[in-house]
């Protein structure tokens, strides 16, 4: 037998495919862009402000709210504790839209508040709006990223600052936040990026970031003005991404856990003092759309959108996992593997906006593909491939190797490892993945709206229309279903119980 | 190309009286409403780009003419009528064919895809439907809109409200618009023909310092009558809408003289293929009954087979709008770029 010492496994092959479809989209914008005249003016320059606030505005709320919330749910001791830490985490779960547009009818004179209650509430739109619902759809990152840095925390120097004479709050400040300083910038880092490429919310709330300003393009003036923008918006995302990578959580040895016995009417005062979050960010938003339920009624709601979403979302997920399987199992292989596993990451850092924007152009190159569905479904692929790897990789990581060489070792062909071993052990993050996708593909707004063939409504387009058309109750049914779609969401991240994993894939898929 | 478009008018018509044959009988060059008892039935597939109905109401009419030609498969893609031209541009380019008929709510979108040489011809018969000084060669206007001041009178007197739409920016009015809104554009397009560029900029930097904005022309006529400004800039139908729904509403109509404040604008449709199913199409919605039911149910001024306007608005005559060629209002690219650097965009 000859002894084989580097060989090209099938895998790879399928993996460079991928890899270079990941890299279509920035090719193409490159391309158009060349067409567009005007580069870069004041215009820009306005946007880029508003972006760079929205985004600056968006860490520090986030962090103002994320980090006490995690000082509380991990130090204190509270009754039902993983209720209050699901519950907080829960708006991570929505899409920022749904609040978006919910804050956007419900204040202000002539608002839901004002004609329900009789109350007149400020205004909330531009870049306090946006700003507003950003730190409120992305605080959990924050959270999320301080609360496993605070669990790996050993409090033994709590307590010696304690024992020393330092009462709570500074020692908290002096000896627990500077050790998890990294992770709560990471935490930031990610609300930061939602709030740079997320484009329901500042286009609802009336403020022109890159995002926003994309659509306007498009409308107005067409593919190549927008592919500029869309350029400009690369570039910022790709120094978030720089700044991330930079960023090392740095591990303790696990030690003594820190817990805090508040009396009962504290414990009370404190749960109170939070509320207000969870109200605005949940009750708020479900508190609109029943109402407009109740007031409009199903008139108007066609089941269609709800089984067109449905299906575009499990094709979406299936033809995702089918691709994110050699992936995943190529960057078990070797270097190379992990290269090009590496660069189908791409699609995480292009907003959907930017992804529409260029497959609409790839469709027009090639016109078989045009306003169809398989342009849509690609596109999805791209953007929630890296989602997919992901979990995908995490349930293999455990399994690399040993079981493999075993089985080999024994006589089985590589085929029949795959089949027998890996594909079975990886089953379980298949599943958790396809899961992902799906529900990412429910709500994903942009690219559907760019790229959905004609008489082809799912609930997120549908809901947009509707507030372009300025007939909000008609919103009900769709945003109502959203809702329970991204509970669904919610219930999936937390039983695979890999939160960190879960929230750095999160924070980079919108 | 005013000239080239009115001499083909010309040819086309020449040609039809010549061989008496082909304008058929039943929809004879009249300017009658025909009714669409009287109309071929639709059969075959038709993709129509939809630029936004008007609050449903045009979805109305299209289920309406659905539900009477069960044989036709209409496909439609909506959304804003200057997105919707530029796909329409893009796909000419990349030769892929998408869209039969383009139903846009703005005529400047209309004369933009016209000037692309994109619209084919209508027969000449469909054409001579329409009142005189509205027929085209190569598209229909389906219902005119007349911009407007809509205000509250109990916030503020009509002599108060100035009739040149120059002067408003300083007045002491506090006043609503929505730029974004494509008639809205159309009217800008028409002052920088009137004015010029250099006074519309100023006009816009002007106003954009007093007016609240909003995301569309109902909203700004809601705010009028909720009191949250005096006055409002907005096409006629919003207020009459308001005004059928709310009849003691505090809200009146006020007109500018002989400028762009009063301009006369039309939605109107064309045809990108020749299919004989697509212009039967439009037969319909210059029908009677699709003309009746936008003037009663929408508002808007009929435009096709001698109708009368809407009540509550004074007839076209009545008013001084100004006299600007409809097609000409094509240059919204401009218009927008012009916007956007003012800041309003």
């Amino acid at each position: 037998m000859i002894h084989r010492i580097t060989r090209w496994p099938l895998s790879y092959s399928f993996s460079l495919v991928i890899a270079f479809l990941a890299f279509v989209p920035v090719i193409i914008l490159i391309t158009l862009a060349s067409d567009s005249a005007q580069m870069f003016d004041a215009r820009n320059l306005d946007i880029l402000s508003n972006t760079l606030l929205l985004m600056f505005f968006t860490a520090l709320g986030s962090v103002a709210i994320g980090v006490p919330l995690a000082l509380i749910l991990t130090y204190v001791h509270l009754p039902w504790q993983r209720f209050w830490l699901i519950l907080f985490a829960s708006p991570l779960a929505l899409p920022s839209y749904l609040g978006a547009f919910t804050f956007y009818a419900a204040f202000g004179g002539g608002g839901e508040i004002a004609s329900l209650l009789g109350v007149t509430t400020p205004e909330v739109k531009g870049l306090f709006g946006s700003s507003l619902t950003m730190v409120l759809y992305t605080y959990p990152f924050v959270l999320l990223s301080t609360r496993s840095a605070l669990n790996s925390l050993d409090a033994s120097q709590v307590y010696a600052a304690r024992t020393l004479g330092m009462s709570l709050l500074p020692s908290i400040w002096f000896v627990v936040l500077p050790r998890i300083r990294n992770a709560i910038a990471g935490g930031a880092l990610l609300a930061s990026m939602y709030a740079l490429s997320d484009f329901g919310t500042p286009a609802i709330m009336g403020l022109t970031t890159f995002t926003s300003e994309i659509y306007v393009e498009y409308n107005a003036f067409g593919l190549s003005q927008a592919a500029m923008l869309s350029l400009q918006l690369l570039v910022v995302v790709a120094l978030i991404l720089y700044m991330e990578s930079k960023v090392k959580v740095n591990q303790e040895r696990p030690g003594q856990h820190l817990t805090l016995w508040f009396n009962h009417w504290q414990t009370k005062l404190l749960i109170l003092g939070t509320l207000p979050v969870v109200i605005m960010a949940i009750l708020l938003p479900l508190g609109v759309f029943s109402l407009w339920l109740w007031r409009d009624g199903l008139e108007y709601f066609d089941v269609q959108y709800a089984i067109n979403s449905l299906y575009v979302s499990l094709l979406a997920a299936l033809v995702t996992v089918i691709f994110a399987l050699p992936l995943a199992y190529a960057a078990t292989k070797g270097r190379v593997g992990r290269i090009l596993e590496r660069i189908t990451f791409i699609g995480f850092g292009i907003p959907g906006i930017v992804m529409g924007t260029a497959l609409v152009y790839a469709g027009l190159q090639l016109p078989f593909l045009y306003q169809t569905l398989a342009l849509l479904i690609l596109a999805y692929v791209l953007r929630f491939l890296p989602l997919a790897v992901g979990t995908i990789r995490s349930s293999t990581e455990n399994l690399e190797g040993s079981l493999a060489n075993a089985a080999r070792v024994l006589g089985a062909s590589p085929k029949e490892v795959y089949q027998r071993i890996t594909l079975p052990l990886t089953m379980r993050g298949v599943v958790a993945g396809a899961a992902l996708v799906f529900l990412e593909v429910m709500r994903e707004l942009p690219a559907t709206l760019l790229l959905g063939p004609i008489e082809f409504e799912t609930l997120s387009t549908y809901l947009w229309r509707v507030y372009e058309a300025g007939y909000f109750g008609r919103a009900a049914i769709p945003g109502l279903l959203l809702f329970f779609f991204s509970a669904l969401g919610l219930a999936i991240m937390f039983s695979t119980e890999r939160w960190g994993n879960i929230v750095s894939n999160e924070g980079a898929s919108r | 190309m005013q000239r080239r478009t009115l001499i083909k008018t010309l040819t086309c018509l020449g040609v039809v009286s010549a061989l008496p044959f082909l304008s058929a009988t039943s929809f004879a060059a009249s300017s009658h409403a025909v009714s669409v008892d009287d109309l071929p039935e639709l059969t075959g597939e038709l993709t129509l780009y939809l630029g936004r109905g008007e609050g449903g109401l045009y979805e109305d009419v299209l289920n309406a003419i659905k539900k009477r030609n069960p044989k036709l498969k209409l496909r439609i893609r909506r959304g804003p009528t200057a997105a919707l031209a530029n796909s329409i541009m893009a796909e000419a380019k990349a030769g892929v064919r998408q869209a039969d008929l383009f139903w846009a709510v703005d005529s400047g979108t209309i004369g933009q895809i016209v000037g692309e040489g994109l619209a084919k011809e209508l027969p000449s018969d469909l054409t001579s439907q329409l009142q005189s000084n509205f027929r085209f060669s190569n598209w229909a206007p389906i219902s005119g809109r007349i911009r407007t001041l809509p205000y509250n009178p109990t916030r503020v007197s009509v002599d108060k409200i100035p009739d040149d739409i120059m002067a408003l920016p300083d007045s002491d009015l506090s006043i609503a618009w929505a730029p974004a809104y494509a008639s809205f554009q159309s009217f800008i397009t028409a002052m920088r023909m009137l004015e010029g560029d250099k006074a519309t900029t100023q006009w816009l930097k002007a106003m954009n310092k007093k007016a609240k904005k909003y995301a569309g022309e109902l909203g700004v006529v809601m705010a009028v009558e909720r009191g949250e400004v005096d006055l409002g800039l907005a096409n006629h139908y919003y207020t009459l809408r308001l005004k059928s729904g709310k009849p003691d509403a505090n809200l009146a109509l006020a007109f500018s003289k002989n400028d762009a404040g009063c301009l006369v604008n039309v939605s109107g449709v064309l045809a990108l293929s020749e299919n004989k199913t697509a212009s039967d199409f439009i037969r319909y919605l210059l029908s009677k009954e699709v003309q009746t039911y936008l003037s009663g149910e929408a508002y808007e001024i009929p435009l096709a087979g001698q109708l009368p306007p809407p009540t509550g608005i004074p007839s076209l005559t009545d008013i001084s709008p100004p006299e600007i060629d409809l097609t000409k209002l094509a240059d919204i690219r401009a218009t927008l770029v012009l916007m956007r650097n003012a800041g309003v965009l």
